[in-house]
Parts: structure tokens; C-alpha cells; sequence
């Protein structure tokens, strides 16, 4: 049966272990809108090591791949969407970080 | 004895794989819909601190970052386990399942434990928003509505790690009357898709509620 070994759950947690630490520690340092950037980038690659291989989603059938690209297309779709109404209209303070 | 492959494989599917591939697509169609619920959510949240980024960063230098790191770690270790589940399911050491089953609920409760001391902690300070509330300051709405989203969010959040745990107690119970084996795990695998998925929104309400008042 294809799909992650034991070990690779170990060496993942620990990998997942390791960025909480850096993005925790990072976060003390102040480098502006840069550090929400870093924050939700770290945050991502822990999401996405989660999902590829706690969730085996890198092993999983297309179908549920597509499922899943879908689903996170879709999110950010809502997402770009809605923060353009907002940043067009001049509702949102980017201009004073 | 009844062969444990004819009995769990229900008469609308051909064989055993097709069914569990059905059940796979089908437990991640329902957690692209929890994407789209917590999505609100994380959208709902970027708007409001991108308009008031002082007010959202002085209300996360409220949080206890020591307490938020250690769930963080917690709930990592928990998706350790369930996934050390789901193998030793597939390897049909029916035992083992139930230990690790075991494990991952008492993680489970130790990250609510730690969540709701947190949550009596916010409540003692004047933190929760409502009739509560009570900060001083120029940003006092603006730092209520970020302990809307906290609450809201992280309470969801705790909401899901309650479900799952009922379920990975509903697991523990099928497998001590002998419901699973090496060819028959498929609900222990959806379980399983479930709380990792919950980590994952974890992961993102750690870094927007915690980390923003460490730069403050």
C-alpha cells in the first residue's frame, strides 16, 4: 500500500515542530507588514505539510486532489475578491501600517 | 465466522476500494466546505485588521503567548498520533489503535483544558467581548472586535476539537468490538482526515491571534 511510512510522520512532526519555533521566535522581531507575511507564509508550509502528508493528500488519487485545489482556489478567489471591494474603496488602512 | 470484508462492504459499491475511495472524496468535500466556513472567518478578519492594524495588534498583545505555543505543540503531537493510528489501523494492530486512539483524546482534552484556562483568564482581565469589556484607551471598540474574532474563531475551533474527539471516542468503542481490520479501517481514516484538518486551522488562528502582539 502506497503512502507515508512511520518514519515520515516522525520526521514531519518534527519538521512541524521546528517552524512553530522559528515563526514564534521570528515574531518578536518587528519588520512591519513583513512579519504578517512571514507569519502566514510559515503558517502556510505547515498547513500544506500537514494536508500533503499527515493527510496523504501528496498520495491520494487525483480526484481528491483536484478536490482539494479546488476548495483552496475557490477560498482564495473569496478571498482576492473581497479585499479588492475593500482596498479600492479606500476602507482599508494600508497606507499607515 | 462472517468474513469481516463481505460484512462491512455496504451493497451500493462494487468492491472494498471503491468504497473507500468514496468515502475519501467524500470527507474532503466536507472539509472544502469547512475551508469555506473558517475562509469567511479569516477573510472577515483581514478587512478589520488591515483597517485598525494598531487596535488588532495591541488586543494580540493580550494573549498568553507561553500557554498558545504550548497547544500549538500539543495539538502537533496529536496529529502525530492520530496519523500513528491510522498506520497501525492499516497494519490491522488492533491494539496499538486503541492506545494511540486513546493518546490523541487525553492530547485532545489537554488542549481544551489549556484553551479554556485561557478563555477564564481573558474573562478576569475584562477581555471577553460584550458587557465584560473594559479597556482603556483610544482603540477600545476596535480591540473588542478583535476579541470577537478570538472568540469566535478559537471557540469554533474548540467546538471541531470537541466533535472530534466524541468521534475518536466512537472509533475506540468500533475498534474494541473488533471493527476494524487490515482490509476494513476506512472511519478510522476519515476521522483521522478530520483532525488533522482541524490542526491546520489551528496552524493559521496561532499565527493572526498569537504572534501579531510579540512585534507590537
Amino acid at each position: 500500500m502506497s503512502g507515508p511510512t512511520w518514519k515520515t510522520y516522525l520526521f514531519t512532526y518534527f519538521g512541524l515542530l521546528a517552524l512553530l519555533l522559528a515563526n514564534t521566535l521570528i515574531a518578536f522581531v518587528d519588520l512591519g507588514w513583513f512579519s504578517t507575511a512571514i507569519e502566514i507564509g510559515v503558517a502556510t508550509v505547515m498547513a500544506c505539510l500537514v494536508a500533503g502528508i499527515l493527510m496523504h493528500g501528496l498520495y491520494e488519487a487525483k480526484i481528491i486532489q483536484i478536490i482539494i485545489a479546488g476548495g483552496v482556489i475557490w477560498f482564495l478567489i473569496m478571498m482576492s475578491l473581497t479585499i479588492g471591494d475593500y482596498y479600492t474603496r479606500g476602507w482599508l488602512a494600508f497606507h499607515h501600517p | 465466522m462472517s468474513d469481516p470484508v463481505v460484512l462491512e462492504l455496504r451493497e451500493q459499491f462494487a468492491t472494498v476500494e471503491q468504497q473507500r475511495r468514496t468515502a475519501g472524496i467524500g470527507i474532503w468535500l466536507f472539509l472544502m466546505t469547512e475551508v469555506m466556513m473558517f475562509g469567511g472567518l479569516f477573510v472577515a478578519y483581514t478587512v478589520y485588521r488591515f483597517s485598525h492594524p494598531q487596535a488588532f495588534a495591541e488586543g494580540s498583545s493580550h494573549m498568553d503567548i507561553v500557554l498558545g505555543s504550548i497547544n500549538s505543540a500539543i495539538l502537533l503531537t496529536s496529529s502525530l498520533t492520530m496519523g500513528l493510528a491510522e498506520f497501525s489501523a492499516k497494519l490491522g494492530r488492533q491494539r496499538l489503535l486503541s492506545a494511540l486512539l486513546a493518546i490523541t483524546i487525553l492530547i485532545g482534552l489537554a488542549f481544551l483544558g489549556i484553551k479554556f484556562t485561557e478563555y477564564y483568564e481573558h474573562f478576569q482581565q475584562h477581555e471577553a467581548p460584550g458587557v465584560w469589556f473594559n479597556h482603556a484607551g483610544p482603540h477600545a471598540p476596535e480591540v473588542q472586535m478583535f476579541f470577537v474574532f478570538y472568540f469566535l474563531m478559537t471557540g469554533l475551533h474548540a467546538l471541531h476539537m470537541s466533535i472530534g474527539i466524541l468521534l475518536l471516542l466512537g472509533l475506540m468503542g468500533r475498534n474494541l468490538i473488533g471493527s476494524f481490520s487490515v482490509v476494513y479501517h476506512t472511519p478510522v481514516s476519515v476521522v483521522g482526515l478530520y483532525w488533522h484538518f482541524v490542526d491546520i486551522v489551528w496552524i493559521f488562528l496561532y499565527a493572526i491571534f498569537y504572534l501579531p502582539g510579540l512585534h507590537k
